[in-house]
């Protein structure tokens, strides 16, 4: 016999006698033998182990990825004589830092302006004179006595 | 007078059911949680609105077209792109154009907390299993874990579509209650000097990185588990978008008109489908204490995998282990709850960015169990 199955039966068996001691669990159908028969456990594990292995690959793949990043990133540097620049802290900054550089430079280009535009932007608007939209029969005139 | 009988037997007040006061008053409940304190208003409004909707009474079966389960109505037809698992896909597309995995891509092991926190859809379906559901419904349940209502809607859409209704509710329900239900078991599992652990402050991340994350994570979890495909898809594609730094303008429409549009037409319908004379059952009930089962369950696996992983790394790159319980993919609820617990320890540890990362991969890993649990379960 597969030791694996036996251990699986066994587990099973546990399950379904603490199951069966406990009334409360009895009264809304508790009955851990479902899990073996409709193959709970071997979906649970196997899709628990399948989730984590996509997830664990991804990691390797990007953890590796940024290794190649940097090396390459080094390997131009250097090609272009920019021995200085191949320090740790100037190829990995952290997200802070460029935060406040990017804060800086905002602050640089788009708010702060100490000088204002001189030049004036309300200009005056010449009309020529028409019946049409002349103000005077616009108001109200009232009745004279006479 | 048979012209007034008539009517009122069309009126509301002549089929109302004990059943329809109950789920009024949830309904008004939701708006309430949602007005008042402030839980997920974007999901609990449409939905709150959406069981009073659901819950007017009404003569069923006299051919009014008026309920959500008739054929015909109005609120029938809206409530296909839940049943056929069309608005799941296209909400994905948007929160793709919306994420910034840059935390993620900066911390790549922060993604096993994702993995490791759906450990709740697992236990919680092979618990489902001992209650007496069938596989299709218990996996359907399980997913109520994963913490994602689009994900819990689609697979429940392809397993379990008799149980769309409660499983969709229960979903959005704990999403919503996120700030409610996590913080006190990741109290019961941290010690404060846990909960006061630095993290080291995440590095910059390279547009070549951000670019080739969406391409890659969707040849590989897809190619893992292909029935993931309809969500991921669109979750890399969305991000695509947004990286791509070429699409502004559909990555805008991604990420606010369309996310907008569907979500109301999600959250309204999946309110709506809680009619009272179908959604009232014992089995409803059943179903939302597995999902709070699950839920815990997810958060506590998040957070022990965070602790034993700190085993095993070095003292500069220690977790927090807070940060686990971030692995529920309700994004970004989960990370805030972990930020808020952090201030309160200490007010200068911000771990908000920290705890996007599991965050985020908690939404792929949900999707990809779905995906499995798919490929188990569909009858073909």
């Amino acid at each position: 016999m597969n030791p694996i199955v036996d251990s699986v039966k066994v587990l099973a068996d546990t399950l379904s006698s603490a199951g069966n001691q406990s009334q409360a669990l009895h009264e809304i159908g508790f009955n851990p033998n479902n899990i073996i028969e409709n193959d709970g456990l071997l979906i649970s594990v196997v899709g628990y182990v399948v989730v984590f292995l996509a997830l664990l690959m991804l990691y390797i793949i990007f953890s590796n990825l940024t290794r190649f990043l940097i090396f390459r990133q080094r390997k131009r540097l250097k090609g272009a004589g920019k021995e200085s620049d191949l320090q740790k802290e100037k190829l990995s900054m952290t997200g802070e830092v460029n935060a406040a550089i990017s804060m800086a430079l905002y602050l640089h280009f788009e708010e702060i302006h100490d000088l204002e535009t001189t030049v004036l932007t309300i200009k005056k608007v010449q009309k020529t004179y028409s019946p049409w939209s002349s103000k005077i029969y616009g108001l109200r005139e009232y009745p004279k006595r006479r | 007078m048979e012209g007034i009988k008539q009517f009122f037997d069309f009126t509301g007040f002549a089929n109302l059911t004990t059943g329809h006061i109950i789920m009024i008053m949830v309904g008004i409940l939701f708006i309430y949680l949602a007005i008042k304190k402030e839980y997920e208003p974007l999901l609990l409004i449409p939905i709150g609105f959406g069981i009073l909707i659901g819950n007017i009474p009404f003569l069923e079966d006299a051919g009014l077209k008026l309920g959500i389960y008739e054929d015909g109505s109005v609120m029938n037809y809206l409530y296909y792109g839940v049943v056929k698992g069309i608005y799941p896909p296209l909400i994905f597309l948007g929160i793709g154009a919306m994420t910034d995995f840059s935390a993620l891509l900066s911390n790549p092991k922060l993604m096993l907390l994702g993995a490791a926190a759906q450990v709740g859809i697992f236990i919680t379906f092979a618990g489902a299993l001992a209650i007496g559901f069938t596989q299709q419904q218990a996996a359907s349940i399980g997913i109520i874990g994963g913490a994602d209502g689009p994900t819990a809607i689609f697979l429940s859409s392809r397993l379990a579509p008799e149980l769309i209704g409660p499983i969709a509710i229960a979903a959005y329900s704990y999403m919503a209650l996120v700030p409610v239900i996590q913080p006190p078991i990741i109290k019961l599992l941290t010690s404060p000097s846990e909960r006061k652990m630095r993290m080291k402050p995440p590095r910059s991340v390279s547009k070549i990185e951000k670019i080739i994350f969406p391409i890659v994570g969707l040849l590989l979890t897809t190619f893992i588990s292909p029935g993931a495909l309809p969500l991921l898809g669109m979750l890399f594609f969305g991000n695509l978008l947004k990286e791509s730094g070429v699409t502004k303008r559909l990555a805008d429409t991604a990420r606010n008109a369309l996310i907008d549009i569907v979500t109301i037409l999600l959250g309204l319908t999946v309110g709506a489908s809680t009619q009272a004379t179908i959604f009232l059952t014992p089995q409803s009930l059943l179903i939302f204490v597995l999902g709070a089962i699950s839920f815990a369950i997810a958060t506590a696996g998040g957070v022990i995998f965070a602790k034993v992983m700190n085993k095993f790394l070095s003292d500069e790159n220690k977790i927090n282990p807070m940060v686990g319980a971030a692995g529920v993919s309700a994004v970004p609820d989960s990370a805030r709850v972990v930020q808020s617990l952090g201030l309160k320890d200490d007010p200068s540890n911000h771990l908000l960015m920290h705890a996007m990362a599991p965050n985020v991969s908690g939404v792929i890993g949900s999707a990809v169990a779905a995906g499995i649990l798919m490929a188990f379960l569909l009858n073909i």
